[in-house]
């Protein structure tokens, strides 16, 4: 039973990965396309509420393509976030077994929401695509880093919320509070160019803003947004590891601790 | 061998602090089994758990180089919603190789008699078919220690007998460390015994009887 601290971990998240996804989805038929379908579903209506009712519309880009961009990647963020801050006492049943610990079930979470939301994001994407909104992925590259850097933020503050949510408990109540205003700071419903660039500053702290807007450069070739960087949302996803695992190796004995 | 050194453990309580533990020192041999005796509350389960790993003392340190095992029989980290085939799998994969996990379910599947119970969730298992499947399970794993709280009375007559001797088959080859009520049985599986008095103090006895004794005249039976 010698088994090294990597492969313990490993093993841990794996079982974590699929216990997730098990519970989350494998009572319904049709099983784990519900994964896909869920959030899709969401998506779809949103897209019906602002694109058809409303009839909003976007110069230089298509506003399906706009609002996908915007809303999947701020999914992934507040799904891996929100989750973890009651992450303890949720799992605390499994802390028994001695080899998982609590930044696996972070991991193992992040990893299955990354994966269910990539797929709708493709998925959707096609399905826009077909139905004749233009768009042409030209920086599949910077997509895809976006896209990580996303998932290694959304960890960073996920293990920030599971070390403060457990050390201050009174904080459970008002952390989720913080998260749902950035829904609407975040360009999701509005592009970067429809704000005054004086107020720019005021946005361009967000690194979420700079996620989504990256996305939409990515995949419309006349999308061009001055002012974000693929530099400054990096440093903040390393800045928000760092921080959080620095945070999570102090207090992991003393969260483990009843 | 197991070897506690300094420990404390205290919890936090709106009345102040309440300390289990203050320096213990205690080194428990090799190959041999261990009672924990004492009265309700002493702390014998929370040594267990300290020495199991799965809660952290205040300071001091827990060094062995055995393999414990999770509490045997516990059913807390069950997910209801899954079936009991799934639960036993995701232990599998945290404490077994891909390649024994065929083997692991198999053998609670085979253990536990729960029939075709065994592919429905275990919310709707009833509190005996829990405690079958959590034996089943533990006795799954091979460990030089195993972590016994108040297993005793596990499902009907028959299951018991079963459970009676796969646990002595078991106590062949690897120790336990014991919680329980039933003096009866920490004589009849345990070596040595560790007694935790009125005052928090912890003896170490090298035999059960002694310590049952002493047990007796502290409690005044």
């Amino acid at each position: 039973m010698a088994r090294s601290g990597f492969e313990v971990q490993k093993a841990a998240i794996k079982a974590l990965f699929l216990r997730e996804i098990k519970t989350r989805f494998g009572k319904f038929r049709l099983g784990y396309l519900w994964a896909a379908l869920e959030p899709m579903a969401h998506m779809l209506i949103l897209l019906a509420i602002f694109g058809f009712i409303m009839h909003r519309t976007m110069p230089d880009i298509s506003f399906p393509v706009f609002l996908i961009n915007g809303i999947v990647p701020f999914f992934v963020f507040s799904n891996i976030t929100n989750r973890s801050i009651g992450a303890i006492e949720a799992n605390q049943g499994l802390f028994n077994y001695r080899p998982v610990k609590p930044i696996d079930t972070i991991i193992a979470r992040a990893i299955l929401e990354a994966m269910i939301y990539a797929v709708v994001y493709v998925l959707l994407m096609v399905i826009v695509g077909l139905a004749g909104e233009e768009f042409e992925v030209t920086k599949m590259v910077t997509l895809v880093l976006v896209w990580v850097l996303l998932v290694i933020l959304s960890c960073g503050i996920g293990l920030i919320f599971i070390v403060v949510g457990k050390t201050f408990p009174e904080t459970e109540k008002f952390l989720p509070i913080l998260i749902k205003p950035l829904y609407f700071i975040s360009c999701i419903m509005f592009s970067l160019h429809n704000i005054p660039k004086d107020y720019w500053p005021y946005l361009l702290w967000n690194p979420i803003v700079h996620v989504v807007e990256l996305c939409r450069e990515a995949v419309v070739p006349g999308y061009i947004s001055e002012g974000v960087s693929l530099n400054y949302l990096a440093f903040c996803a390393l800045v928000a590891l760092f921080v959080g695992l620095a945070l999570y190796r102090n207090r992991e004995e003393a969260m483990l601790t009843s | 061998m197991i070897r506690i050194e300094n420990l404390t453990k205290s919890y936090r309580t709106p009345a102040g602090r309440h300390y289990v533990f203050k320096d213990l020192n205690v080194e428990l041999p090799s190959e041999k089994s261990v009672a924990l005796i004492g009265r309700n509350g002493a702390g014998k389960s929370t040594l267990l758990r300290v020495i199991g790993g799965i809660d952290r003392p205040d300071s001091g340190k827990i060094s062995t180089d055995k393999t414990i095992s999770w509490p045997v029989g516990l059913a807390g980290g069950f997910q209801g919603s899954l079936t009991g085939r799934e639960n036993v799998k995701f232990v599998a994969r945290l404490y077994a190789t891909q390649s024994e996990l065929r083997d692991k379910v198999a053998f609670v599947e085979e253990f536990a008699e729960l029939g075709k119970y065994f592919d429905m969730p275990i919310k709707t298992y009833s509190s005996g078919m829990k405690s079958r499947l959590g034996f089943g399970l533990s006795m799954a794993f091979k460990f030089d220690y195993y972590l016994v709280d108040e297993v005793t009375a596990v499902g009907d007559a028959r299951f018991k007998q079963k459970c009676a001797d796969l646990f002595k088959a078991r106590h062949k080859e690897a120790s336990f460390l014991m919680v329980s009520h039933s003096l009866g049985s920490l004589k009849e599986f345990c070596d040595v015994a560790l007694f935790i008095g009125r005052d928090n103090k912890v003896q170490y006895f090298d035999s059960v009887d002694e310590a049952i004794e002493v047990y007796k005249v502290d409690e005044g039976i």
